[in-house]
Order: structure tokens, then C-alpha cells, then sequence
């Protein structure tokens, strides 16, 4: 059942003349786990943002085609109607604490105070949220007194509380330590396995090779290709420059040194080694 | 960031909006009685509640930037005041004169009391708890946001210009010195702040859009403020002395 | 009061129309109460602006407050109503925090940031020759605004030395207090304001397009 539908998404920033996203089609299921690659300035951003309203509701600009998200149409319906179904967790940790709270409790309940929602429920959710990623010890700190992992956590949880079907994350490790983005890597995968759909934006190949269902790559603002991690990172791709699981790249080149040419290629440690192991000698 | 005093006392523990109803009254009041006995009795009952509040003390620096000016207008409402006859003192070649004394005592009570009430809310009540009463009654939330938001924003700016005062002195910048050098150097410390502050802006937009902050729906507050019993009393208390004001100034 | 209810979207519901349509090149007002999220944002960056620069002027001993310097900015950068808002809600938050006399000047702010606000959106701000007249606009309704306050609480005097002297002068010559007040104000209003409009003149004149862009009034989407 798909649960994301883009038909001929086309859209324009105000004041440029090339396309953003250059007529995209493409659906996805419920329940799928999607990574999103390309180099920058390929429209990643662009289309996560198209996904949940920001495009083209807050950046205005031109647009055309249809996306439609768990039945609503997204240009036809409010970033804020629409911030029940997608949640959206940005590359900058602090620039999405809301300033506004005194502590992360309130912090997360800020989406939900937003909604109007009847206290008790608010205070159900925000605590779920906070066990779920893992919050409790930080829960009457400053929002601004945290790690970059811990806050992005944090942005992660008032989103969440919100109870959306969707989560889109748009490289929501790449200002963090290892340590912070093992933090928020582990939180993405509780929530896929809770049913979640979810689509990461990230650079982050082996981890992204190891959890997504498919992937999509993009260039120039269109979608190249969207397949599963095994069959896209086989793919060749002429004049563009696609970054591999360093697993697949060992065994690419072992396939290149010995002339085989095949449809899927490993993208994890385990599955590259049993490849090395069955096509030994 | 706030003057906020926490004290355990009754004055803590009224409701915000019943402060603002004071300060109505203690703003109007003396206005609408400009009599120097009024604007006593106003000050007197401030200051009474202040002690109440158990921060009187907390005034004394406030009116401490207030008291250089007072004391100008003492000296030149007594010795200029165009209506000024009665001469009541001199030093040396300086003249002061009742009518000028007169007002510039009124002008000093008013002030004093003014200042009291204005103190009475902002060191007996949280920033925050104000700012939710207020939405509470109709303030936009979206302005609700605002208010909490510069509390917060300041101290980060602060901290910002710390770090960048110490890494531009670092490179040599000027910080005293000639008044040209020093105007020079006003530049490379402000400009960072300024682009730090602004270059996050639309990505915090961005960030608030995406949690509802634009949803027509009526706010839930996660804080349930607790209303004091004597509110209302006292709110009726403060209506009636505008009320009684105005009818002195009518009858009288 | 203020800011947008309705929902974002300005498509039309109907989905043909929306085929339709075609450009459109339809701004909202500059006195438009329906901020954006973005303008909106900008407000507490204002607030945090003025007292940096007041911290900084203090930290360098120039002669001037430079306070204002976030409200003008907002005002170039928002328009006329982000202006007034940043103005009235620093000296709301300077009353809450620092000094509760600042409450009382709220409305100088909120009519500085006006000002500022609707002659950067009429054009006044393309050059430096302007912008001084911007300034000196911004001096004109500072004291305008801010003399009948100054008569009522301190019966026209201003806290300023030189200021103060020349009132005592005045009114020592009989001449009108309104006029003395006025013009005592207007001796420390003049530098400061002067300059405070165009160091926001000169900042906003290095901000990006990019960044300038996203507060165009434009409150559409055009249809591809
Ligand atoms: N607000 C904007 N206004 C105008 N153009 C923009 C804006 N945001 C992005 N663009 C342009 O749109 C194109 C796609 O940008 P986008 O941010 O979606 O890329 P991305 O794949 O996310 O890149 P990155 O890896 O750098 O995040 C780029 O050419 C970019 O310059
Ligand atoms: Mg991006």
C-alpha cells in the first residue's frame, strides 16, 4: 500500500531559473525504511521538504505535479495539518530547539501544545517519547545545556510525539561526533521497526546500505534511479559520482579485476565477506 | 534572564493579570489626582505590598537609577519653573522657589510609585508564567512565542559576543583607545553576531513549521497556572480606586 | 491582532483552477498584520541585536547607547510592522528584565521601528544619502513619541546632561515646556539615532540576497 505518491513533481525556488526537482515520479509503501543520496545540491533537501509541505507552502516559488501523503495532497493542505503525518528532523541540532522552552520536556510538548491537545495526552506522549529515545536522564535540563547528539534526539522526540505515519530525516548526523550519530542512527531504527516509514537523507553509506529498503539517488533534481540498496549500488552511473558502501567497493573491484558483471552486489560486512568466501579463487 | 525573585509570599503567588490590574491603577491613579497627598498614599500602599513581596530590597537599585535624574528635576523645576514665586531658600546665587519644589516633589512621587508597581509585577512574578497568562487571555501565540523566545535569545547572544570579543582581541582588535579606534572596532564585533543571528532564522522557521506552529487550534498549556483566591477581590479592589478616582476628580 | 491563522496554503482549493491560474504577481500590503514564520523569527534575533549592540557600545565607552540597532535592522529587513513589533516588544522585555522605566517607552520603539520600516519599504534606503534621511526621520517621531513621555514623568527633562541644561535654559526663558522638552530630547536623540540608523543601513546593506529574499512579500506559488 503506498503511502507516498509523487506524480511529475516539478518545482522552482522564487528567483531561479533551473528546476529543484525536475519531474519526479515514484511511490513508496507503507513501512519502507528510504535513503536518500545524492551530491550536493542534487535536491535532496528539496524533495523532503516537498514531502511535508515546507515546499512549496514556505518557500512559495513555482510548482507543479501532485504529491500526495497518506491521502492528502500536499500542496492543497497546511505545513501544520500536514506536520501530523510527517515529521521532519533537520541537519541543524540547535536551530531546531524552539527557544521558546526551559526545559526538554517542554521542548517536546511544543508541537503538541500546538495541536491543541487535551493535557493528559500531551503529557502521555511526551513521556513515551522520552523513554523512547532515551531522554529521562535529561528530561528538566536546559534544551540548550545538551550534546549535539542529545538535542538532535530531543528534535527527533517533539517530532514523534507528534504521531506522524511518516519521518523524514535531511542529514541528521552530519553535525555530530560518531558518538551522536550512532545515537541517532540507533533512535531512526527503533522507529522503522515500529512501523514507521521512514526516509533519510545522508552521506552515511554503510549505514544507510545496511537499513534501507531502497534507495534513492538524485542528481540535477531528478530521481536517476530508486531501487534496492544491492541492485542501485551494482548500477554504474555515468557522470556522477556515487559513493558506495566501502563493502561493495571491495567487491566491485574484485568483480571488475575478474570480468564478472552482476545485477546485485553486497552492501553490508557480512554479506560482502560471504561473497568473497563463495566466489574464492 | 529576568528580575524575578523567588520568594515564598502571597504577592508570588497571584496571578499576573491581577499585577497588571495594580499597575493600572497605580499608573492612573495619581494622574488623575495630580495631588502630591494621592500620589503618596499610592506609593506608601506600593511599597507596603513590595514589603509584602518580601523584595523591597530589590527596588532600592532601581530607584538608584532613577534618583540622579529625580534630583535634576528638584534642581531645576525649583530654581526654572516658569510659575515659580515663592522663594524658599537660597545657596549662594542660586534661587529655588516653592512652586517648582512643589511639582518636582509630585513628579518624584509618581515616579517612585510608578516604579514600585512596575517592580511589583517583574520581581514577584516569572517571565514565563506573565507571558502564559496573557495567551491565556487572547495574547497571539504566535507574539506568546516571541516574548518567550527573546528571553532566551539574549543570554545565547551574550555568550556569542563573549566568544567573539575575546577571539577578535585575540587578532588585535582595538577595544580602547582613541574614540576613532574604538568606533573602528565596533564593526568586526558586532557584524558575527548579527549574522549568526540572522543566517539561522529560516531554518528555525522552518523548524517551528514543521511542529504546528502555525495551526489554528487553540493552544493546550502544559502548565496549569493556580489561581489565587483573593484574585478577584483584589482586581475589583483596583477598578474601584480608578472608579473612586475619577469621582473625586469630578466632585472635587 | 497579527500574524497569519489561515491555513499557508494559497492554492485554491479547486484543483482545475489551480491548472488554470497561470502567474500571478499579486503582494501582500507592507502593513500587513499576517507575518510569516520567517518574519516572526526575526523578532527575538532584533531584541537580541539591540541589547549586543547597547553591550557593546557600553564595552567600547562611545558616547552613544546604540540600542536600537536590531529594531532598525528588522525594520529595513521585515518591514514596517516587524519593526514596530521589535521595537515594542524590547522595551517590554527590557521592562520585564533589566529596568521596568523601559515599559514606558515602548511606544517610541514600536513608532522608530515603524518609521524605519515604511521608508525602507518605499525606497529610502538605497544609498548612504538616504539613509541619513532616514535617520534623521527616525530622530523627528523618536522625540516627537517620546517628549509627551518625558512630560509626563519627569516633567520634560530627559536624564541627559546636556540635554537637561539647555531645558533648564528654556524654561528659565519662559519658553514652552513641550518645546523645551522637545528640543532636549531632540539634542540626545540626534546623534544616536542618526547613527544607529545608518550602522543598520550599513549591516544590511552586506546581509545576502539569499537571505533578504525570504522576506519579499510575495504570498504565492506560481503553478508550473
Ligand atoms: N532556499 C533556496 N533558494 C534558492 N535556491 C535554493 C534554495 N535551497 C536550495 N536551493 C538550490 O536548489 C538546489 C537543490 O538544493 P538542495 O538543498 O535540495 O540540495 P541537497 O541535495 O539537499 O544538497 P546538500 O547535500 O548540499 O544538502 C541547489 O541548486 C540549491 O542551490
Ligand atoms: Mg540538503
Amino acid at each position: 500500500m503506498s503511502i507516498i505518491k509523487a506524480e511529475a513533481l516539478r518545482y522552482k525556488y522564487p528567483m531561479q531559473d533551473e528546476l529543484a526537482l525536475d519531474h519526479l515520479s515514484f511511490s513508496i509503501d507503507k513501512g519502507e525504511f528510504i535513503g536518500i543520496i545524492g551530491e550536493n545540491g542534487a535536491g535532496k533537501s528539496t524533495l523532503c521538504q516537498a514531502l511535508n509541505g515546507l515546499v512549496p507552502h514556505f518557500h512559495k516559488g513555482a510548482y507543479g505535479g501532485t504529491v500526495t501523503v497518506a491521502g492528502k495532497t500536499v500542496h492543497e493542505t497546511s505545513v501544520g495539518e500536514l506536520s501530523t503525518i510527517v515529521g521532519m528532523v533537520f541537519e541543524n541540532p540547535v536551530v531546531q530547539i524552539t527557544g521558546a522552552k526551559l526545559t526538554v520536556y517542554e521542548e517536546i510538548a511544543f508541537g503538541l501544545e500546538n495541536l491543541g491537545l487535551p493535557r493528559s495526552t500531551i503529557i502521555e506522549r511526551v513521556d513515551e517519547a522520552i523513554e523512547l529515545l532515551n531522554l529521562a536522564e535529561v528530561r528538566d535540563k536546559s534544551p540548550f545545556a545538551l550534546s549535539g547528539g542529545q538535542m538532535q534526539r530531543v528534535a527527533i522526540a517533539g517530532m514523534i510525539a507528534m504521531r506522524p505515519e511518516i519521518m523524514i530525516f535531511d542529514e541528521p548526523t552530519s553535525q555530530l561526533d560518531p558518538q551522536g550519530a550512532t545515537e541517532v542512527f540507533e533512535a531512526i531504527e527503533t522507529l522503522s521497526r515500529n512501523g514507521v516509514t521512514v526516509l533519510v537523507v545522508s552521506h552515511q553509506m554503510e549505514r544507510l546500505a545496511r537499513h534501507a529498503d531502497r534507495i534513492m539517488l538524485m542528481h540535477g533534481g531528478r530521481l536517476v534511479a530508486f531501487d534496492t540498496p544491492e541492485r542501485l549500488f551494482a548500477m554504474d552511473f555515468s557522470g556522477i559520482s556515487v559513493r558506495r558502501p566501502v563493502y561493495t567497493e571491495i567487491v566491485r573491484t574484485v568483480q571488475k579485476a575478474g570480468g564478472i558483471s552482476a545485477e546485485t552486489v553486497p552492501v553490508t560486512l557480512e554479506g560482502a565477506a560471504e561473497w568473497l568466501v563463495k566466489h574464492r579463487g | 534572564m529576568s528580575l524575578y525573585v523567588d520568594r515564598p509570599s502571597v504577592i508570588h503567588r497571584l496571578d499576573p493579570l491581577t499585577k497588571l490590574c495594580y499597575i493600572a491603577a497605580a499608573v492612573t491613579v495619581p494622574f488623575i489626582c495630580p495631588v502630591k497627598s494621592v500620589a503618596l498614599l499610592v506609593a506608601a500602599v506600593t511599597y507596603i505590598l513590595l514589603a509584602a513581596g518580601r523584595v523591597v530590597t530589590k527596588v532600592l537599585p532601581l530607584l538608584g537609577f532613577v534618583a540622579p535624574v529625580l534630583l535634576s528635576i528638584f534642581i531645576i523645576q525649583g530654581m526654572f519653573m516658569p510659575d515659580n514665586h515663592a522663594l524658599v531658600f537660597r545657596i549662594g546665587p542660586l534661587y529655588f522657589y516653592k512652586e517648582g519644589l512643589s511639582y518636582a516633589a509630585l513628579l518624584s512621587l509618581r515616579v517612585i510609585g510608578i516604579l514600585g508597581a512596575f517592580s511589583l509585577l517583574v520581581l514577584t512574578t516569572k517571565p514565563s508564567d506573565l507571558i502564559q497568562a496573557l495567551m491565556e487571555k487572547g495574547l497571539p501565540p504566535e507574539i506568546g512565542y516571541v516574548l518567550n523566545a527573546v528571553l532566551q535569545i539574549i543570554p545565547q547572544m551574550a555568550n556569542a559576543l563573549q566568544r567573539i570579543t575575546d577571539a577578535q582581541r585575540a587578532r588585535g582588535l582595538e577595544t580602547d583607545g582613541r574614540l576613532l579606534d574604538r568606533i573602528k572596532a565596533f564593526f568586526p564585533l558586532i557584524g558575527p553576531v548579527v549574522m549568526n543571528a540572522f543566517v539561522e532564522t529560516k531554518d528555525r522557521a522552518m523548524a517551528l513549521e514543521v511542529r504546528a506552529f502555525n495551526s489554528k487550534t487553540k493552544r493546550t498549556f502544559l502548565h496549569v497556572r493556580k489561581k489565587h483566591p483573593a484574585d478577584v477581590a483584589l482586581r475589583i479592589m483596583c477598578l474601584a480606586a480608578i472608579i473612586l478616582a475619577v469621582v473625586w476628580r469630578l466632585v472635587g | 491582532m497579527i500574524v497569519e491563522r489561515k491555513s499557508h496554503s494559497t492554492f485554491d482549493n479547486k484543483k482545475d483552477s489551480h491548472k488554470e491560474k497561470g502567474l500571478e504577481t499579486m503582494k501582500t500590503s507592507m502593513w500587513s498584520f499576517k507575518l510569516s514564520t520567517a518574519s516572526l523569527v526575526l523578532i527575538p534575533a532584533a531584541v537580541g541585536i539591540n541589547y549586543i549592540g547597547k553591550m557593546i557600545a557600553g564595552f567600547l565607552k562611545l558616547p552613544l547607547w546604540l540600542d536600537a540597532i536590531g529594531t532598525v535592522l528588522a525594520a529595513m529587513i521585515g518591514g514596517p510592522v516587524v519593526g514596530a513589533l521589535s521595537g515594542a516588544i524590547n522595551n517590554i522585555i527590557y521592562g520585564l528584565t533589566l529596568d521596568p522605566i523601559s515599559f514606558a517607552y515602548a511606544f517610541t520603539s514600536l513608532f522608530l521601528g515603524l518609521a524605519v520600516g515604511a521608508m525602507a519599504y518605499k525606497g529610502w534606503i538605497e544609498n548612504a544619502g538616504k539613509a541619513l534621511i532616514v535617520g534623521l526621520v527616525a530622530v523627528l517621531v523618536a522625540s516627537v513619541v517620546s517628549t509627551p513621555i518625558n512630560i509626563i514623568f519627569w516633567g520634560g527633562q530627559t536624564g541627559n546632561v546636556w540635554g537637561d541644561s539647555l531645558y533648564a535654559a528654556l524654561i528659565a526663558h519662559h519658553f514652552p515646556v513641550w518645546l523645551s522638552s522637545f528640543l532636549d530630547e531632540w539634542v540626545v536623540d540626534v546623534p544616536d539615532k542618526i547613527i544607529t540608523v545608518f550602522i543598520g543601513y550599513l549591516i544590511f546593506r552586506g546581509l545576502p540576497k539569499t537571505f533578504l529574499q525570504q522576506f519579499d512579500r510575495q504570498n504565492h506559488t506560481d503553478v508550473l
